[in-house]
């Protein structure tokens, strides 16, 4: 039984974790024997000591802004990111089956939506800043910009490929157009639209981050930059870390969130 | 009799972008209600296109289609259709498939329920309520596919080679199934199949089609006694019935398959 354990998740995890610590090992290492300038590369120690000050420490007067904020600065960040996705979602999705429904919305807005596209959310910030100031709207435009599109292309595709007996199903059993749509056509695209809010939520982790070091005083993005501009390199990585895992442990939830909604899926499967 | 299906001078011509394609010149034929009508044809010969104007999924290029004098116009729970891949939803339990129905009716929900269970015996499923349909064989797909059909209560079924993806052992346990199931719920009955021995076993009528483009080139019929088990089958009756229907059939494939020819020479 141990070794089927050991081989199925343990041992994978164990190897998965090996290289990541042989490699902060050598880091910390080179850090200690003096081979690389702790201005610019702090050893992982001192980077896991001002994280520790960042997330726990009193702040006192105030006056450090890198002692006992971090909680609330993920949650900044995290408050954006929720807010612009569930916009991109509320929007992403209804658009992307009324496209991939009814060939006249298709012919009326996909070719917007493809032209709008390719224009990268970096591009967008000029924009943003216009038209918001700096504001929380305007890192909420962004990110539900950038996560509006994998969305609605996924919920396109998604509408468009159910399968036709399923519609005609459907109508021979007196389902109105309705009723098509929300009992039909929106359940069959599920696993589309679950693929392109997972691809949605990384493009709005990423927007966040740009919007926060040019568009707002608040949050990781703007920690990020700020703490590189004072010097704080220790405060840089321990940011980025941050990012890492807000980022890793809000796709598991929808991963987890998915595999409930698409219990029939898994439950073919194993 | 009262006619349950009137279908006058229907044509269907689909347009594609390789040319027009003629799938059924001009089909005559009635079914009295209660009829169980079985149609044989060669492949491409038109049987799915006739079948989905009866349902109302394809519009008639000329003539009509009339189920108990009413001009088809959409697709409705008074016309059930049994598909060949079952097509349930597969996000639903079996129940659920088999309720879809009577819920986007309306129809209230105890008696639904208990309709629901008393079909799904009869089709043989009870204690399956709760599988999904990816938790099932092809023959029990089919008897959801069924259920969910005799749950509407509609005055015409229409199948499309239900049995066809089935192996011939599963295949001839659905054929019993339908001809018990039928005995219970009566209705008029299309039912499209490759299989001379189907068509046999469960028709009151048996409709041969000419190759395509689609007309009606016989209707014989099946005057053996109800109800019909496997036995049957070494009827002599049965026999004749065969060696006929087979003869016009084999007539058909090869004018099929000289016409195929002649369109190859045509393009080159
Ligand atoms: N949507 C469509 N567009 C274009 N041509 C079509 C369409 N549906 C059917 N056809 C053509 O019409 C003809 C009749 O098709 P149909 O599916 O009715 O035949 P069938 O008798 O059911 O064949 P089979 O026994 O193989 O199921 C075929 O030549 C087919 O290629
Ligand atoms: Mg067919």
């Amino acid at each position: 039984m141990t070794a089927a354990v050991r081989r199925a998740g343990l041992g994978g995890l164990g190897l998965g974790l090996a290289l990541p610590v042989v490699l902060v090992s050598i880091w910390e290492a080179a850090g200690r024997a003096g081979l690389v300038p702790q201005g610019i590369l702090p050893a992982p120690s001192l980077v896991a000591e001002a994280w520790w000050a960042w997330a726990f420490a009193d702040p006192g007067m105030g006056l450090n802004p890198y002692l006992g904020t971090w909680g609330e600065t993920v949650l900044f960040s995290a408050r954006r990111v929720f807010a612009g996705f569930a916009c991109a979602i509320l929007i992403g999705v209804p658009m992307g089956i009324m496209i991939g429904w009814n060939r006249l919305v298709a012919g009326a807005v996909d070719p917007l939506i493809q032209s709008l596209r390719p224009i990268p959310i970096t591009a967008w910030l000029p924009f943003a800043i216009a038209v918001f100031g700096i504001r929380d709207a305007g890192a909420v435009f962004l990110i539900a910009l950038g996560a509006f599109f994998p969305i609605v292309v996924n919920s396109t595709a998604g509408a468009r490929d159910v399968p036709r007996n399923l519609i005609r199903a459907a109508r021979m059993m007196g389902a109105n157009e309705r009723q098509l749509l929300l009992r039909v056509v929106l359940p069959a695209a599920l696993p589309n639209i679950f693929t392109g809010m997972r691809l949605g939520l990384g493009i709005a982790w990423t927007a966040v981050i740009v919007a926060e070091i040019v568009a707002v005083k608040s949050g990781l993005g703007y920690v990020l930059w700020d703490a590189y501009y004072v010097g704080r390199m220790d405060v840089v990585i321990a940011d980025m870390a941050s990012i890492g895992i807000a980022g890793f442990l809000s796709d598991r939830v929808l991963v987890a969130l998915s595999g409930r909604v698409l219990h029939w899926k898994q439950a073919v499967r194993a | 009799m009262t006619e349950a299906v009137a279908i006058r001078g229907l044509r269907k011509v689909f347009e594609g972008r390789a040319g027009a394609v003629e799938a059924l010149a001009a089909i005559d034929m009635t079914l009295a209600e209660g009829e169980f009508a079985c149609i044989l044809g060669p492949s491409g010969c038109g049987k799915s296109t006739l079948l989905n104007v009866i349902a109302g999924f394809e519009a008639p290029t000329a003539g009509t289609a009339e189920v108990f004098g009413m001009p088809v116009s959409a697709p409705g729970p008074d016309r059930a259709v049994v598909f060949q891949e079952a097509s349930l939803f597969p996000w639903l339990s079996v129940r659920d498939n088999v309720t879809f129905g009577p819920r986007m009716l309306g129809r209230p929900k105890d008696e639904t329920e208990v309709l629901a269970r008393r079909f799904l015996d009869l089709v043989g499923l009870a204690g399956f309520e709760h599988h999904l349909p990816d938790q099932l064989s092809g023959g029990m797909k089919q008897r959801v596919g069924i259920a969910r059909c005799l749950i509407l209560n509609p005055r015409v079924y229409l199948m499309d080679e239900p049995f066809g993806a089935l192996d011939a052992q599963t295949r001839m346990q659905m054929q019993e199934l339908l001809t018990h199931v039928w005995d219970e719920a009566r209705g008029t009955v299309l039912f499209i199949t490759h299989d001379i021995d189907e068509a046999i076993f469960l028709a009151d009528t048996v409709y041969v089609m000419t190759a395509r483009p689609g007309r009606m080139r016989s209707r014989i019929v099946i005057d053996l006694p109800r109800p019909r088990s496997i036995e049957l089958l070494t009827d002599p009756r049965f026999n004749a019935l065969r060696a006929e229907i087979l003869r016009q059939i084999r007539e058909e494939a090869s004018k099929a398959m000289a016409a195929i020819a002649a369109e190859e020479r045509a393009r080159r």
